[in-house]
């Protein structure tokens, strides 16, 4: 039992400290693939900004301009800053309901992002920047996990994390692998740039070996069930807190864990053969607009409902 | 030890050194290590304090033009110390005025004896603005109208203390005292150790059992919660420290709904009952049906609820009518009414502008006296006589002549100094003294206080609206070989 607020705002900490955390990836990976004055490397570029939701650049900056503004502008909805801005404004809500120790590392990321420094450090080495971003966020993750009560508030955070993950995988994996042009990727380096925005580059190397191919990259993303970031590993960890988060309640048509769990079968059921034969584009906005649907259920569910269904017997 | 020659003696009673120059013997431990610490080695300590208020989001937002920045309360790195003697008479003194005022309520609010045997003028009371007729005969356990107080003391020149105000609304600043603490025990760890301090820690679990303790015996576990106004409020950080430590949930008024005359939650499960809301939303806001029509930081039917004793808010609506400024005057007679005692803690002779002789006292020493408006606070609509110009005296001067109701004087009391570290010198500056009082089924008093400091040199005002800091309190768990002299030192 916990306030419908509080697990509101928990949920959106998690949500917002995912989306941080793949925005600092991806502007770190953009900002390397430029390096290399080849066609992978703009291609790898503009693949990254595609992904952000970046408009196709008109003509407009250079890519440090781009990560400057995706990084650090204050009055961009979608940036680094507004997004951990945002999760910080969200615990501090809650702040009786995190651990000092959770709480500690979210302030300390904030304080660093909007110091008067914290431009001037982005300006002198924008990669160490973004990774030490990065690394923060997995010190707060490591933080709440180590230190936070598994229960329901904690679930309902890091059902937060992993509907965003899911969603932001998926809209990589659409903008890759199903764009408007039907590109295909075929080159080496563009697919480890790929594979680098998903923070997966080693676990499928483990995997798959460095034979790189656009439809093992999609199977990985997919399907693993072991690797955190891939979609089928999220919508198992939806599944099972929502199935935790409801158990012992009537909720009845609109039950958010119904969702979670048809999601996962589509998942668990679904090979990439089934996905090369039809295209990726078919499951990749399945899974996009299920998320969504998910995210208003729970909201309906466990923070909006009206009061007269719920009064005590 | 003695005063180093640039530590002025000023006309206050200083905390750390006595007239004659020699450190008082409950400070010797710090002066010492004080000694030993160069400055340089002060100033990181004093970093180290900021930074770590500041990554604990110890906080308080200041709100200017378009954008709100956090800002820290500035605070002191050392301990304001005072002797187990002192103490004690403190401690019974403080338990004897919320015993009385607690009394005084419960009469206002029932019988109103005390107004009937011409003690205190009825029009005093029942015409100010924190009277609440909706709370007359209605039942509070225990008679505790106040289950925190926050009593504002402040040391004279002889160093005798005084009350100076009676905090019996929503009173705040117990956190800090915490953090306080918290952060004195790493500042100075062996001084700490060897002074023997008393223990401060036990207030969140004293506060839950005196809230507990207000709830109906039928309702064997009561639930109990914190209300406030929200992220945005000055004293969010407190709330929800307080609910943090005392492991209830921090609500909002929009997470409250009263149906049948109980009080519910929201939660991800249902709605759940509330028994005990620990408020820190003002009177006026905390139902707009019974109070301010317009307030959304409440919760609309709540005061019905409480009034069929299906809820308990504390502090009881309407408690401020017996910490207004004019009825302060009259709290030594309202002890000796109920308790037939003596204050253990004078007053600060108070002249109310209301009575036409005082006034007229007041108007031919406005040079000498602050005065205040009797319904402000925190350290706004006031006059500090000797510090202002001839013009604002003027101004004050019509106030007074048009509304005399409204105010009452004080002779400007050189409040005691303490020693702070300013740009990394040690100077002294004027300090008060907020004990926390608590009471319920029982009324305890937490052994440590929050010492505010007025940072400006020589200014009189520590409210942390107006520039106020604050340094953490230590009260030795016994005075050990020093007692005798301590005594000596404070005899007049």
């Amino acid at each position: 039992m916990m306030l419908a607020r509080v697990a509101d705002s928990l949920y959106w900490v998690g949500r917002y400290v995912e989306r941080a955390e793949h925005l600092s990836r991806l502007s770190a990976v953009m900002l390397n693939a430029t390096l290399d004055r080849t066609d992978a490397g703009a291609m790898a570029a503009q693949l990254a900004r595609a992904a952000i939701g970046d408009p196709e650049p008109t003509g407009v900056s250079h890519a440090l301009d781009a990560a400057r503004a995706l990084v650090l502008d204050k009055e961009r909805g979608g940036s680094v800053l507004v997004s951990l801005a945002r999760a910080r404004e969200n615990a501090r809500q809650v702040r009786d309901q995190i651990t000092s120790e959770t709480w500690e590392r979210l302030n300390l990321l904030y304080l660093r992002a909007i110091d008067g420094h914290a431009e001037r450090a982005f300006e002198a080495d924008a990669p160490e920047f973004l990774q030490g971003i990065i690394a923060d966020l997995h010190l707060f993750k490591g933080a709440a996990d180590a230190t936070m009560s598994h229960g329901e508030g904690w679930r309902f955070m890091v059902t937060g994390v992993h509907l965003e993950r899911a969603q932001l995988i998926a809209r990589l994996l659409r903008v890759c692998f199903s764009g408007p042009q039907g590109r295909v990727i075929d080159d080496h380096l563009a697919l480890v740039s790929v594979l680098r925005m998903a923070c997966a580059l080693e676990p499928y190397l483990r995997a798959y070996t460095a034979d790189l191919h656009s439809k093992n990259i999609l199977e990985f993303l997919l399907f693993d069930e072991d690797f955190p970031r891939s979609i089928r590993y999220s919508t198992e960890r939806i599944k099972e807190h929502l199935n935790h988060l409801s158990r012992g309640r009537e909720i009845g048509r609109g039950d958010p864990a119904r969702l979670a769990g048809r999601l996962n079968a589509r998942l668990a059921y679904t090979d990439v053969e089934d996905v090369e034969a039809v295209g990726a584009s078919a499951i990749l906005n399945t899974v996009e607009a299920e998320c969504t649907g998910i995210h208003q259920a729970m909201f309906e569910t466990f923070v909006a409902y009206p009061l007269e269904m719920r009064l005590p017997a | 030890m003695r005063r180093p020659d640039d530590y002025p003696a000023g006309l206050a009673y200083d905390e750390m050194f006595a007239s004659a120059g020699d450190t008082r013997p409950h400070y010797e431990l710090l002066h010492n290590r004080i000694q030993t610490l160069g400055s340089m080695e002060l100033a990181d300590r004093q970093h180290t304090l900021e930074r770590s208020f500041l990554l604990q989001g110890i906080t308080f937002t200041v709100y200017g033009g378009e954008s709100a920045t956090e800002r820290i309360i500035p605070t002191d790195l050392f301990p304001r110390i005072i002797p187990a003697t002192e103490w004690a008479k403190i401690e019974k003194g403080l338990i004897q005025r919320l015993r009385a005022l607690n009394l005084f309520l419960a009469d206002i609010y029932g019988e109103q004896k005390i107004i009937a045997d011409g003690i205190v003028p009825r029009d005093l009371i029942l015409g100010a603005p924190s009277y609440r007729r909706q709370m007359q005969h209605l039942y509070v356990p225990h008679n505790a109208y106040v289950n925190v107080c926050g009593s504002d003391l402040i040391r004279g020149e002889d160093g005798e203390f005084f009350v100076l105000e009676d905090n019996l609304r929503v009173p705040s600043g117990v956190s800090y005292m915490l953090a306080n603490r918290e952060a004195a025990r790493r500042t100075f760890p062996g001084t700490f150790r060897q002074a023997g301090v008393k223990p401060v820690e036990r207030y969140p679990d004293l506060l839950l059992a005196t809230l507990k303790s207000m709830a109906g015996e039928w309702r064997p576990n009561p639930q109990v919660v914190v209300l406030t106004p929200g992220v945005y409020n000055s004293a969010y950080y407190e709330h929800a420290y307080l609910a943090r430590l005392m492991g209830v949930p921090l609500v909002e008024g929009r997470d409250l709904a009263v149906h049948d005359n109980l009080v519910y939650m929201r939660t991800t499960a249902g709605l759940q009952r509330v028994d005990v809301i620990y408020r820190r939303v003002d009177d006026d806001y905390i139902d707009p049906l019974s109070f301010r029509r317009d307030s959304g930081l409440g919760v609309a039917g709540l005061f019905n609820a409480y009034r069929s004793g299906n809820v308990v808010i504390c502090n009881a609506p309407g408690t401020g009518v017996a910490d207004d400024k004019a009825v302060y005057a009259y709290v030594p007679s309202i002890i000796k009414y109920y308790l037939d005692e003596d204050a253990i803690l004078p007053n600060v002779k108070t002249f109310l502008c209301r009575v036409p002789a005082e006034l007229d006292h007041v108007l031919a020493n406005l040079d000498k006296l602050v005065v205040k408006a009797v319904g402000a606070s925190g350290g706004y609509g006031m006059l500090v006589g000797p510090h202002a110009s001839s013009a604002e005296r003027a101004e004050f001067a019509e106030a007074l002549k048009a509304d005399p109701e409204n105010y009452i004087a004080q002779p400007t009391i050189q409040l005691s100094t303490a020693p702070c570290l300013v740009d990394g010198h040690i100077e002294p500056r004027h300090v008060d003294l907020r004990p926390f009082i608590l009471s319920g089924e029982k009324v305890v008093v937490t052994p440590g206080a929050l010492t505010r400091v007025a940072l400006k040199r020589g200014s009189l005002v520590v409210n942390s609206s107006q520039g106020g800091g604050s340094k953490d309190t230590w009260v030795l768990s016994d005075d050990g070989g020093l007692t005798a002299e301590a005594d000596l030192e404070t005899a007049p």
